[in-house]
């Protein structure tokens, strides 16, 4: 009795390890933002942050992502932009200075293409938000891959007369290349 | 009459003269309020609308160079002194001289602040120069000069076509007007 109760004890400390832990290497990440001005791609990148994967890519379920965005590291690369964008009319560095996404509902698509359903949270609202994303194993390490498109307006980032979307476009494309190593 | 000849202009040297001068007054009017505005919608449109109409008077002016070195240009009336023949051919050549240097200079501002911009909204326009702060605040300066040194000529312009019709008389302005001839 005592050994199979040991055995079970040993199974179910032994099951989430079957999900494998990944930290992000910074060196290799990447994590773009393209708005539009006036009809043209407006890119940018967020310089700091950070994801943490639970993830087993044979078994997504039971997984689990979550990405810190230092947003005050945000930089669009025209001074007068960066400038602009600190403010509470956009991203509002003094207020939220950071934005979090969380998932706990990780599957597979098709072949190598899996989809996080989470919350993200920025500028203090929530919204539910699908990431999808590539995973590609290399050695002891893996890339996950994707892009997605956000409405600004769900954020309230660009408040006031910057709500018209004529001039700065109502999407803003997210881009992200993150590369990890089990930890 | 299509061409020039000695004594008046053709229809498309005279409809290029006035489009163009209409633009020029325009765009002044447009690039004074974009500066000015505050930041806002309305000062990315009026950047727009001044880089676009900036565009234009460039692609026009080749246009009008071509026209002109293809064509004979209308004589100066004799009686002119020496000084005004020079004052005439200086100012003019001065006014097709900020009419390149405008937009060339005002094309560099943009591309070394980075900021992408399609014509009117539709053509995206390369940039010329890299991205650099110190080159697009140096160019700005000059463009604001170059702009300066245009409302003078401008003014000279205006200024010596009346004299030719109200004080001197001769055909000098009602060539160049639409319904005029010589």
């Amino acid at each position: 009795m005592k050994k199979i109760l040991l055995l079970l004890g040993g199974l179910a400390l032994a099951h989430p390890a079957l999900a494998a832990d990944w930290k992000m290497d910074p060196l290799g990440s990447k994590l773009e933002f393209i708005a539009t001005f006036e009809k043209n791609a407006a890119p940018g990148v967020f310089r700091e942050f950070d994801a943490r994967l639970r993830f087993d890519p044979d078994k997504p379920a039971g997984g689990s992502l979550d990405v810190a965005v230092k947003v005050t590291s945000a930089d669009m690369s025209i001074p007068d932009v960066n400038k602009e964008i600190r403010n509470k009319d956009w991203f509002d560095y003094a207020g939220f200075p950071q934005a979090e996404f969380h998932s706990t509902d990780l599957r597979r698509v098709e072949g190598n293409r899996y989809a996080a359903r989470g919350t993200l949270s920025l500028k203090g609202a929530k919204q539910p938000v699908e990431v999808p994303f590539t995973w590609t194993a290399s050695g002891d390490g893996a890339t996950m891959e994707g892009e997605l498109t956000l409405k600004r307006g769900d954020f309230g980032i660009g408040l006031g007369e910057w709500k018209a979307t004529d001039t700065i476009g109502a999407e803003v494309k997210v881009k992200f290349k993150v590369k990890l190593r089990r930890g | 009459m299509l061409r020039n000849d000695d004594d008046s202009w053709g229809a498309p040297a005279k409809l290029l003269h006035w489009v163009m001068a209409a633009l020029i007054f325009a765009q002044i009017a447009l690039g004074l309020a974009a500066v000015g505005w505050r930041l806002s919608p309305t000062k990315l449109d009026l950047f727009v609308w001044h880089k676009s109409t900036g565009m234009l008077i460039l692609a026009l002016l080749a246009l009008r160079l071509l026209w002109r070195l293809s064509n004979r240009v209308p004589e100066l009336p004799r009686e002119m002194a020496a000084w005004e023949r020079w004052g005439a051919h200086l100012s003019h050549f001065l006014l097709y001289v900020l009419m390149i240097a405008l937009p060339l200079t005002g094309w560099v501002i943009s591309s070394a602040s980075n900021v992408p911009f399609r014509i009117f909204w539709q053509i995206p326009l390369p940039a010329i120069t890299a991205p650099d702060k110190a080159v697009a605040d140096a160019f700005a300066t000059v463009h604001g000069w170059l702009v300066t040194l245009l409302a003078i000529v401008l003014f000279a312009h205006i200024g010596a076509a009346l004299r030719h019709h109200y004080v001197k008389r001769n055909t000098v302005l009602t060539r160049m007007l639409p319904w005029g001839t010589s």
